[in-house]
């Protein structure tokens, strides 16, 4: 007999699909192979998992058909098992996953689709803030506008890929044409994830306010942000971008940076 | 008032079902009249939509909240951080029961996503007291806990599952929320009586019952009883309850379903076979109080 916390590393290595001699010997058959009964365990452990990821992950499972993302599945549960209990955050190194997977290094575009899902999945369970009256700006001293940070929405995400995975992504929802071709040279796209009132929503953004967004959610302050889109757009206009994220609800507290001692 | 009394006043003594993603927007738009709703607490964790569902529906329904991942009976101790979040969202809901399993599910940092069997020991008593007070502290409230559904026995597990549970509560206080689809199951599983189980259950601390569907699957020729909540309720499993009602009065009861959801009309189906069979309970304890 061993101590529990041996005996639930044994079965921790049966229901993961590793050697399950051990975990066997603690129980009794009772008319089946005591391995028979630990493969119920670990049948419902990888139908379950499978069925989160399959969840979290449709347009991926119908570019692969569902059998092939059974097995990819299958591989991606017994190398990253969930670190927690709650299942909506259970995922999230499946693109990467994916994008080291020898299998489907033929589908260059399936990891970025994938991270579209992820960044889905994660607005669809963001708890989002009250939004920041664009009035509260109106106090700053105009000095200090060009350090200004701002916190932006909590299911924000922005992200961009080479390959035009929106439209990948549209044309894989349940009732789209299922005669539509995506012309995977039409090239990249720049995308804004969101959520909304019944789970999450994306869109397309164009380069600079892509960069301009992503570089305030990053923690940059306005001035940075700023330069980061007039290298993409030389005319980008900053006031109205930011008219734009007020209006769009977006910002939810602001802060004014403290200039570091170089820049003094 | 007790705490036993202020519970059995806030819980209705009728049948809830167990709220589902499919249905939340049905039940908002028609208010179906229904006694109370339970959720798996992991879901609304997070926030968003669903969170703000959840908020809609416990204004007009008792919600109780159904945890599965605390893992109490882990040997390595509680994620500190899901009782934390567990503890804000019971805040936020006032749910009018928190429940969890005598079961586990993590071990070397790995969540196995099923409620795992544990070996009826002292170790195992001491393990689970040990978190099932720690939970009830966090919490502020008492914690009933489930009899799981087991498809194996350890070659060494002394103590017969209803002494263990009775012992957990005379250590911690808890509450025991009796799983009789679950009894069932386990009970064909591994060839015991399962009224016998029941009568072995202490009355008193059992403050909700659990009915849902099982499926009997074939394993190398022996037929083993699969507890996936992805059916009615079965005739005997039926039959089990009425006897569960019988000795542990007219409890709230809780129609489970997690697979193969069907239309809401189904699962309030279900739920008004629990409430004419916890009605004849009722006349049947008052006649029996009256004898």
């Amino acid at each position: 007999m061993l101590p529990l916390r041996e005996l639930q590393a044994a079965f921790e290595t049966a229901l993961r699909g590793g050697p399950a001699a051990s975990a066997a010997a603690e129980i009794l058959g009772d008319g089946l192979a005591p391995e028979a009964r630990l493969a119920i365990y670990r049948h419902h452990v990888f139908t379950t998992l499978t069925a989160a990821l399959e969840a979290i992950y449709p347009v991926v499972c119908r570019l692969v058909h569902e059998q092939f993302f059974r097995y990819a599945a299958d591989q991606y549960v017994r190398a990253y098992p969930p670190s927690g209990p709650c299942l909506f955050e259970y995922g999230n190194s499946f693109p990467t996953f994916l994008a080291d997977f020898e299998p489907c290094k033929h589908l260059p575009y399936l990891p970025d689709v994938a991270r579209l899902e992820w960044a889905l999945n994660c607005a669809t369970h963001a708890e989002e803030s009250a939004a920041l009256d664009g009035s509260a700006l109106l106090r700053l001293p105009t000095e200090d506008l060009p350090r200004l940070t701002l916190r932006l929405q909590p299911s924000l995400a922005l992200l961009s890929s080479p390959w035009p995975i929106d439209q990948i992504w549209h044309v894989n929802q349940p009732g789209a044409d299922s005669d539509a071709l995506v012309d995977l040279a039409s090239g990249g796209v720049y995308l804004e994830v969101r959520q909304s009132e019944d789970d999450s929503v994306f869109r397309t953004l164009d380069p600079a306010t892509h960069a301009f967004r992503d570089a305030l959610s990053g923690g940059a302050c306005l001035a940075e942000a700023a330069d980061i889109a007039f290298e993409m757009d030389g005319v980008f206009d900053v006031p109205q971008a930011l008219r734009n994220l007020f209006a769009e609800q977006l910002p939810v507290d602001y802060a004014v940076s403290v200039p570091s001692p170089e820049d003094a | 008032m007790t705490e036993r009394e202020a519970i059995a006043a806030a819980v209705p003594r009728a049948a809830g079902i167990g709220l589902r993603a499919p249905h939340v927007q049905e039940i908002l738009a028609t208010r179906p009249p229904i006694a109370w709703l339970e959720v798996h607490a992991e879901n609304y964790v997070g926030g968003g939509p669903a969170l703000r569902g959840l908020n809609l529906i416990r204004r007009d329904y008792p919600v109780s909240l159904h945890g599965v991942g605390l893992s109490l009976g882990s040997a390595h101790g509680l994620d500190a951080n899901h009782l934390r979040r567990l503890a804000a969202l019971i805040e936020r809901v006032e749910p009018v029961l928190v429940s969890e399993h005598l079961s586990w599910s993590v071990a070397g940092g790995a969540y196995l996503n099923h409620l795992l069997p544990l070996p009826y020991t002292e170790e195992s008593l001491e393990i689970l007291s040990r978190h099932v007070g720690q939970v009830q502290l966090a919490l502020g409230r008492q914690l009933l806990v489930e009899n799981p559904s087991s498809y194996l026995r350890f070659r060494h597990s002394p103590i017969p599952e209803p002494e263990f549970l009775a012992e957990l509560v005379r250590r911690t206080g808890c509450g025991l929320l009796c799983d009789v689809n679950n009894i069932y199951v386990s009970a064909h599983n591994l060839a015991f009586d399962a009224a016998a189980y029941v009568d072995a259950l202490p009355r008193e601390p059992v403050q909700e019952i659990h009915v849902a569907g099982h499926a009997r699957n074939d394993a190398d020729g022996l037929t083993v009883l699969i507890d996936d909540h992805g059916s009615r309720v079965r005739p005997e499993v039926w039959k089990l309850y009425a006897y569960a009602l019988a000795r542990f009065g007219r409890i709230a009861t809780l129609v489970e379903w997690d697979t193969d959801i069907p239309a809401l009309d189904v699962l309030l189906a279900e739920a008004c076979v629990a409430d004419g069979l916890l009605y004849r309970a009722r006349a049947g304890a008052s006649c029996a109080a009256t004898a």
